[in-house]
């Protein structure tokens, strides 16, 4: 863990996902690090542009990651997963390709941004505080141990995958969440899809195909017993949850599975409120796990 | 060293697999073909599975170790005794089940067959070679190391939840020839690949690249084509109007502008209005009137339209393909 | 029952290439395979395929069929060899435009590196991936060309009606059950037979069916005693490291770091020919100056750079199987059987003395190899002789539209002895006795042979054939998918196979090429300049001779 990152909390969380932007800030301050702004960042342009316009898309992330520099920042805290992946695959070609990287850097001086030489790392809050000095300030803060809640981790996919540009853990059997929800005195649930997709990319595109996905993750939780979900991606966040109605009816499951971010998680466990860490702006009534974390301190 | 598996077994009569244990005392360099040939001559001749080339080229041996598809040839059994494991061993996922390991890949060559898997030419060759460019064949390199094996057509979710998505070997195999300078076929497969079942199906869960034992990276093969079919202005997929609001709101406002999301990717979406009451009972509707604008925008802005002139150039390149004079020599 | 024009037995290059050219000719084409196309071992061809293209310099086909002769220790048909060289270059045109992804010139030609013996840089390649590369191209263009593939069928047995070869039986091994294939042509392009060998490079498919199969239907074999040893393959399993990697300009050390080979070929050094680098090699280690049975190809000097673009490939078989990153460190290798000269005798358009049957690639002896292979000329002998057999047998269909009588017996025949193989309850497993003949074979018909040897290794070969006579026990009894029969089956051509190798190679007293003997150790053109025809006798292996076909280049003595 550092003291200070370049915070980049991309645009989900700047908008319909607020929840989470919010929650991250009032956890970093509880953890001791703090989070300096970028001024001017845009979107990372997600699996989409990236897809779309290639050349473009290393541009955006450059200009990102240039734009962290400036700040005299070597990280960058990114609270997505897709996020995580774009800024991680601009960065790792910029850095592999110096033909690549002269030939962004002219067109970003050529528009007056911030050029990028190379030198920031990426990295997401989930590894900052799932390991080293992070995970031991993670438990110092959990002050409030959420004991007795049964907690199923949804990684996603963009975080474990492609290995060669995350890297931070096995990708097939991650155990940071895991790690992080005993710290937090929570008892994590195991169950086979943790590391499978939640259908959000193609969730307005091809949404049957994503339900299929999105089904499969939310059943096995609810199988194993879990009274919530906990994922470090705002994107399968917004899938789990704001979906989770129609996955429900397609499958005729009442999953009743509250969803919460990492940051909610960990605020919780550090003693926020459940008004600080905006539960109440998810689709999917929080209750079933909030009511067990709350019980004592009235809401 | 001693190993233990345990193998997910199947005749085709049965109800349904059970799990078979088995031990053997393997030579340390030991693969997981190996241990399952020692299984088969030494223990249990019906156990059955592909193999050939035991070099992870011929792509017989797919199968999956813990959830996980491999090719048996180039898994290492040695770090696995080590950590204490004694892995499951079952048939690759996403092809019916013929007997134990071994899977139908019918299905896998038939989407291969529907990519039209075959350079495209229009008239006669030039005398001898096209002159092609080192770079210009290092574009597809990677695509041109596919094995087959169907490790990731195994793992991939999208193919779950849509058994006729074209899935990532196939459409690997189609990039490979959209990548090919020398190919005449380029709109065709542009168009097929466009499809209802094709790489707008893909939902990026780089399975496929996790599990390619080739390093071909599927997924990045798939993303290759939907580029060409974006650059192209082919938008009439839900998939590519989806990233062109991606596109669009990266240097219109600096951020993804959710109100145009659904609208744009899909009208029909739209009215689906009692989800959006939802979205806005929790906060999460975003304001159509008065989005959220990035701090110093004209710089995207003119950074979109710079790039944008070069991509043409780029596209214009593609679309020539190789120019070589077909009587270049006699 | 079905019935084809013509069938393709194989489904490798040779085969492949047979297949679409016989397409060409708008007759009715189908492939038998035991593996689906993709899996065949063509695929594992890593360094390249020769023809003097001249990309790299000045070449000719007359250079390249020199040194094929000459590589041959003159044992080669010098007019087949002709045909390859002259014919390779359009071959090559021919597999590029259909998109083979050969590795380019500045200019954005082939591009050729040398290989050994080949006098010039004549090796056209894909990276070090060129038979994968060259095997989906030809896949892609069989797909294309519509023409009928039975997968995993195993071929059991020709079929003739007592004059011509009418087709043949196979087992569907997905779903069970004999099926007959009748044809008005049959082309055998099955590969080798490295398996009789410990060691060895080639894939558990190569174990010579359709030599076997051809041998059994009174086909004779010639030269069946040349096995070539590779110079580089890897300890653990023999999994082949490319002769580019030498190309390119590797070394091979002793345990003392000392650049070994140019004591035994002043000149070539490294790139001498196979059976000269193997041979220097196993000296080498029977000597005393190897590591751990082995010697070590040095790569470390080409630089991270070269490795990772050109060699990449054997870069990973290196890590994956010798846990060895060659650009850091050298890669410990031994020789390795690898590649058989022998096979059915056929002639230039792949004619064997059955009418009806032809041969090509491997699994045939056109004799353009002779005594010993040049690296690279393999992969051309698949195009250009499958072209050619394809084009020959599909003529011969045009032009002689009366096939034989398919008798249906066959097929009942061969139920019978598949239910019989099937249900015998003694004797032991095959994979027992595969063992011992692999063993047997690396220790006595290896790459320095002696009479002693060969005869004892004939002998153990015998006990082998008889045990196996005497029933094999097959646990598997279902019919779908029976690996374990479908092993047992080809541990009988294998046994048939050794028998022929070991017969011929006791009798050829001379060292020639690959086949060197202690014993007589020179090479002895007054007697041995002929061809060693294998024929099927009662089950026995009955030996023949005819001449070597000498045209431009009269034998003489082969020093690199």
């Amino acid at each position: 863990m550092k003291s200070s990152y370049a915070y980049y909390p991309g645009c989900l969380a700047s908008l319909s996902q607020k929840e989470l932007d919010v929650s991250t800030r009032a956890v970093a301050e509880r953890l001791g690090f703090s989070l300096v702004e970028i001024p001017g960042f845009t979107c990372c342009g997600a699996g989409d542009v990236h897809e779309a316009r290639p050349e473009y898309s290393v541009h955006l992330n450059a200009r990102i990651l240039g734009q962290a520099e400036q700040l005299e920042q070597d990280t960058i805290m990114t609270i997505c997963n897709v996020c995580t992946l774009n800024l991680r695959q601009a960065n790792h070609k910029l850095r592999e390709d110096a033909d690549l990287l002269a030939r962004v850097n002219a067109n970003l001086a050529e528009v007056g941004a911030a050029t990028y030489s190379g030198g920031v790392e990426v990295r997401h809050l989930l590894w900052e505080i799932a390991e080293g000095e992070g995970y031991e300030k993670l438990k110092e803060v959990a002050e409030r141990p959420l004991t007795g809640v049964r907690i199923a981790p949804f990684y996603g996919c963009q975080i474990l995958r492609p290995s060669k540009l995350l890297g931070f853990e096995d990708p097939d059997r991650p155990q940071s969440l895991e790690r992080i929800i005993t710290a937090c005195g929570a008892e994590p649930v195991d169950y086979p899809s943790k590391i499978k997709c939640c259908g959000f990319p193609i969730v307005l595109a091809r949404e049957e195909v994503a339900l299929g996905e999105l089904i499969q993750p939310l059943a096995e939780a609810r199988a194993a017993g879990a009274d919530a979900m906990v994922t470090p991606c705002p994107l399968c966040h917004l899938s789990l949850d704001a979906w989770q109605g129609k996955a429900a009816r397609e499958a005729d499951i009442d999953f009743d599975m509250p969803i919460v971010h990492l940051a909610q998680l960990i605020g919780a466990a550090a003693g926020l409120s459940y008004d600080e860490l905006l539960f109440k702006r998810h689709l999917v009534r929080t209750d079933r796990l909030t009511d067990k974390i709350y019980a004592e301190t009235s809401i | 060293m001693e190993v233990t598996l345990q193998i997910q077994r199947y005749q085709p009569d049965d109800d349904e697999s059970r799990l078979d244990s088995f031990t053997v005392d393997a030579p340390e360099t030991a693969t997981l073909l190996d241990v399952l040939d020692q299984i088969k001559d030494e223990q249990d001749g019906s156990l059955s599975y592909r193999k050939s080339c035991r070099m992870a080229v011929c792509g017989s041996c797919g199968m999956r170790m813990d959830g996980a598809a491999v090719l048996a040839c180039k898994t290492s059994m040695a770090p696995l005794v080590e950590e204490g494991r004694t892995p499951v061993i079952s048939p690759m996922g996403n092809l019916p089940v013929i007997k134990d390991l071994v899977v139908d890949m019918e299905p896998f060559w038939g989407k291969f067959r529907a990519v039209q898997p075959w350079l495209e030419e229009d008239g006669d060759p030039p005398v001898k070679e096209w002159r092609v460019q080192q770079q210009e064949l290092d574009r597809i390199f990677k695509e041109a190391l596919c094995i087959q094996c169907g490790c990731c057509v195994s793992e991939c979710n999208s193919m779950e939840a849509d058994p006729d998505f074209l899935g990532p070997a196939a459409l690997a195999k189609a990039a490979r020839f959209v990548g090919d300078a020398r190919d005449r076929g380029r709109m065709k497969r542009l168009q097929m690949a466009n499809g209802a079942h094709g790489v707008w199906d893909c939902t990026r869960c780089y399975f496929c690249n996790e599990r390619c034992p080739k390093g071909v990276d599927p997924r990045d093969a798939i993303a290759k084509i939907g580029g060409e079919i974006y650059a192209e202005g082919m938008l009439s997929d839900k998939g590519a109007r989806h990233a062109q609001v991606f596109d669009f709101s990266s240097h219109a406002t600096g951020y993804l502008l959710e109100t145009a999301l659904v609208p744009y990717t899909d009208p029909m979406k739209a009215l689906d209005v009692k989800f959006a009451l939802k979205m806005v009972r929790a906060g999460k509707a975003p304001n159509p009137v008065k989005p959220h604008r990035a701090k110093k925008l004209g710089e995207v802005r003119a950074l979109s339209k710079l790039v944008k002139e070069q991509e043409k150039q780029d596209l214009a390149d593609k679309r020539k393909g190789v120019t070589t004079d077909r009587e270049n020599e006699s | 029952m079905v019935r084809h024009d013509v069938v393709v037995v194989g489904a490798g290059l040779a085969g492949m290439r047979a297949a679409i050219e016989a397409s060409r000719y708008g007759v009715d084409v189908a492939v038998v395979s035991k593996l689906h196309p993709t899996r065949s071992h063509s695929g594992a061809a890593e360094g390249g395929i020769n023809a003097a293209l001249g990309n790299a310099g000045e070449d000719s086909p007359e250079n390249h069929t020199f040194f094929t002769v000459k590589g041959s220790d003159y044992l080669g048909d010098q007019d087949a060899i002709a045909v390859m060289c002259e014919e390779g270059p359009g071959d090559i045109y021919e597999l590029e435009h259909m998109g083979a992804i050969f590795s380019r010139t500045e200019d954005g030609r082939i591009a050729q590196r040398p290989f050994g013996a080949g006098g010039a840089p004549r090796t056209c390649y894909a990276a070090d991936i060129t038979g994968h590369v060259l095997l989906h191209v030809l896949y892609e263009q069989l797909v294309k060309s519509g023409v009928t593939v039975y997968e995993e069928w195993f071929a059991l047995d020709l079929v003739t009606d007592g004059e011509r070869c009418v087709g043949l039986t196979a087992w569907d091994l997905l779903h069970g059950g004999v099926q007959g294939v009748q044809a008005r042509a049959v082309i055998m392009a099955t590969g080798g037979l490295g398996r009789i060998y410990r060691g060895t490079t080639n894939a558990y498919a190569c174990t010579g069916d359709g030599m076997s199969m051809a041998w059994r239907a009174g086909v004779p074999l010639k030269d069946m005693e040349f096995m070539q040893f590779h110079p580089t393959t890897l300890k653990a399993n023999g999994v082949l490291i490319t002769e580019g990697a030498r190309g390119e300009g590797g070394y091979l050390r002793n345990a003392e770091g000392e650049r070994f080979m140019y004591n035994y070929a002043p000149n070539a050094g490294e790139l001498a020919s196979r059976d000269v680098v193997s041979r220097s090699e196993q000296t080498e280690i029977d000597e005393g100056r190897g590591v751990d049975g082995c010697i070590l190809l040095d790569l470390t000097h080409l630089g991270a750079k070269r490795i990772m673009e050109r060699l990449h490939g054997s870069r990973e078989l290196a890590m994956d199987y010798a846990g060895v990153d060659p650009i850091e460190e050298p890669i410990p290798v031994r020789p390795g059987s690898h590649y058989h000269m022998g096979g059915i005798d056929a002639d230039v358009d792949g004619r064997t003395i059955m009418p009806g049957l032809y041969a090509a690639g491997e699994c045939a002896c056109v004799s353009v190899h002779g005594a010993n292979r040049l690296g690279g000329n393999s992969l051309l002998e698949t195009v250009v002789f499958g072209r050619r057999a394809g084009a020959a047998a599909a003529q011969e269909v045009r032009s002689n539209g009366r096939g034989g009588v398919f008798s249906p017996s066959a097929v009942r025949v061969a139920e019978k002895s598949i239910r019989e193989l099937l249900y015998n309850f003694d004797g032991v497993r095959p994979a027992v006795l595969r063992t011992e003949l692999a063993d047997t074979m690396y220790e006595d018909a290896g790459i320095f042979r002696t009479a002693e040897k060969l005869e004892a290794c004939k002998a153990t070969i015998e006990d082998l054939r008889e045990r196996y006579a005497a029933g094999v026990i097959i646990q598997d009894k279902s019919t779908t998918f029976n690996s374990d029969l479908v092993q047992a089956i080809e541990l009988g051509s294998m046994l048939e196979m050794a028998d022929c190798l070991v017969t011929g190679a006791v009798a050829r007293t001379e060292s020639r090429g690959a086949h060197s003997r202690l014993d007589y150790p020179e090479r002895d053109d007054e007697n041995w300049l002929r061809h060693t025809m294998t024929f099927y006798d009662d089950g026995r292996a009955r030996l023949d001779y005819k001449p070597v076909t000498i045209t431009e280049y009269q034998p003489a003595v082969r020093t690199y």
